[in-house]
């Protein structure tokens, strides 16, 4: 556990960066600092491994006051992993990963075949092990960075924007991956980020901070969306957060899945199957959802693959409301098409069945 | 007077070629040894920047003759010790070079610097495996100018009658021979592109990492 107690952080010119904050980050757990720019998250960050020192207050890991520590002792039970990866640009891929278990005196055959490892981990194929930081997108920079921030094992993890200088696509599939990685090592993490769906993705709880270094209010993020505790918390999780509270109710067995009528490409239109509306779902030979394809517009007599609509989107079977509602939403049909683990289909739900079940589990919610 | 001069002296003229390099070369890395230091500490100190970079620019001011009469006054050494020469263009190129590491050091990218330092690298490991060789591009193309200037001012020496290249100016210029004088520039000329090539080949060698420039 990453212990903050009452600690601030003035600078010589009276400017209050932190003022008296008291938090904990959970041993094995994803806390996020978030806030807008001036709040001091970044500089609360720092002050856990004396990047920048505190004022005042106490800092302790697992019970230990980081004062009580050299520094670079310190750093090295912390990983660090920074916005734009900051690897050093002389060094390969492998011995970047390498670098510090080299620096602590692991043989140089050992400490690569561990980077080599780490880098499968993170999802770097290994034909990047021997290039230069200069040859890899950001992307892939980033995830080597995370490689060598865990390349010594680290109890704890310190993450300063790490994904906010690559683009929506790749940030998506990195925080997907880094909440995999990170249900396999359950390390003790401290993120920082000034993106709320982010903090509400990969937050295990988020620590709100508002200007001049105050402590707004610190939550699981179903519970910042469901009861925030002033205007400013309010306000800063965002108007949208009724509809991004869906994303933590999980459908259940209640939500009524209707059977659907699929067609493939190649199909006869004349024989296909299909709805009242005349739209039907086109799925692939392992029954894999490929869109919608509206029979009474086909280009010809056989529906081709240039006849399908991609605009829907998918839904998990055991995933969030958030999910299947925006699967609805996006459905030129306005069903919304639910898949199991695999992507295999499953069957379409009606908007109008995922609102009643979001009216259940509301008032499931104020019952307890 | 033709090139048979050149035969006739081909053993002087081997040892005056040898003697220079070696008055270049040794001056050149020591001068390298003493702005390390130096450039680490303008960069480090923001106050001091202007002042050191400064102060160095300043020496390089001085006449070389100067310095060539003066030394001896100050190290207690003879008039004829080439150790004056090898000590005035240390000057010279502490002069050129403080600058250079100072600028070498501050190219490095501030993410790389802040991470070595987040993992847990002791100052003084942080610049020598990540810094220094970070700056090898920048300080390489500083001693490209320092060892070719180098080249350049040791002949003054000749005036001390402190035997390199310059010699041969001095005696051509004596015995009124105009092949002595060709022989010495252009072999100083050829001394300074080998130098530079030299160095430019090291550069390569020891930053593999560097990205290829694509000229579009």
């Amino acid at each position: 556990m990453i212990n903050f107690d009452n600690v601030s952080k003035v600078y010589p010119d009276g400017t209050v960066a932190v003022d008296g904050l008291t938090l904990q980050a959970p041993t094995g757990k994803l806390t996020i600092l978030i806030g807008p720019s001036g709040c001091g998250k970044t500089t609360s960050m720092r002050m856990i491994n004396r990047l920048i020192e505190p004022s005042s207050g106490v800092i302790s890991l697992d019970g230990t006051d980081t004062q009580s520590l050299n520094r670079v002792d310190l750093r090295r039970r912390i990983g660090y992993v920074i916005q734009n990866a900051g690897l050093f640009p002389h060094r390969t891929i492998v011995d970047n990963v390498a670098a510090m278990p080299r620096l602590l005196g692991t043989p140089k055959r050992e400490a690569r075949a561990n980077a080599m490892e780490l880098l499968e981990r993170v999802g770097l194929n290994e034909k990047f092990a021997n290039r230069y930081p200069w040859q890899l997108s950001g992307g892939q920079q980033q995830r080597v960075g995370v490689a060598r921030a865990l390349a010594t094992d680290p109890p704890f993890l310190l993450m300063d924007e790490p994904f906010s200088a690559v683009d929506p696509i790749v940030r998506a599939q990195l925080q997907e991956e880094f909440l995999r990685l990170q249900r396999e090592i359950g390390k003790t993490i401290v993120m920082v980020t000034h993106d709320i769906d982010e903090a509400l993705k990969l937050g295990d709880q988020v620590a709100v901070l508002r200007e001049g270094g105050h402590l707004a209010q610190v939550a699981s993020p179903a519970h910042l969306l469901a009861h925030p505790a002033d205007a400013f918390v309010a306000d800063f999780v965002g108007t949208a957060r009724g509809y991004r509270a869906l994303g933590f109710v999980t459908a259940d067995g209640t939500l009524g899945v209707d059977r659907e009528p699929t067609v493939r490409v190649g199909d006869d239109a004349a024989t296909a199957t299909v709805g009242a509306d005349g739209w039907a779902l086109a799925v692939d030979e392992s029954n894999i959802p490929q869109g919608w394809v509206q029979l009474g517009r086909l280009n010809g007599a056989q529906i081709t693959e240039s006849d399908i609509n991609i605009s829907g989107t998918v839904a998990k079977e055991f995933g969030n409301l958030r999910d299947m509602l925006n699967s609805a939403l996006s459905s030129p049909s306005g069903r919304g098409v639910v898949v199991d683990e695999r992507g295999v289909l499953v069957g379409t739900v009606s908007a109008e069945a995922i609102v009643a079940a979001i009216r259940t589990a509301k008032q499931e919610v104020l019952a307890s | 007077m033709t090139i048979d001069w050149i035969f006739a002296n081909i053993g002087r003229i081997s040892e005056l070629t040898a003697s220079h390099i070696f008055l270049t070369l040794v001056p050149t890395l020591l001068g390298l040894i003493v702005a390390l230091p130096l450039g680490w500490w303008a960069h480090r100190r923001r106050g001091a920047y202007p002042v050191i970079v400064g102060a160095a620019g300043l020496l390089y001011t001085i006449p070389s003759l100067a310095l060539f009469v003066l030394l001896p006054q100050v190290l207690g050494t003879k008039i004829l010790d080439p150790l004056n020469v090898v000590v005035a263009l240390t000057v010279y190129t502490v002069a050129l070079l403080v600058r250079v590491v100072a600028d070498g050091l501050s190219s490095v990218p501030i993410e790389t610097v802040q991470a070595a330092t987040a993992m847990g690298y002791r100052g003084w490991q942080r610049l020598w495996l990540v810094e220094l060789p970070v700056a090898v591009p920048v300080i390489a193309s500083g001693m490209r100018v320092a060892v070719v200037a180098n080249v350049s001012i040791v002949t003054m020496a000749a005036l001390l009658g402190i035997p390199q290249l310059g010699s041969l100016f001095t005696q051509g210029f004596q015995l009124r021979l105009f092949v002595p004088i060709i022989t010495g520039i252009v072999l100083c000329l050829v001394l300074a592109v080998l130098l530079d090539l030299l160095l430019v080949w090291l550069n390569r060698a020891l930053t593999p990492w560097r990205q290829k420039t694509v000229t579009s």
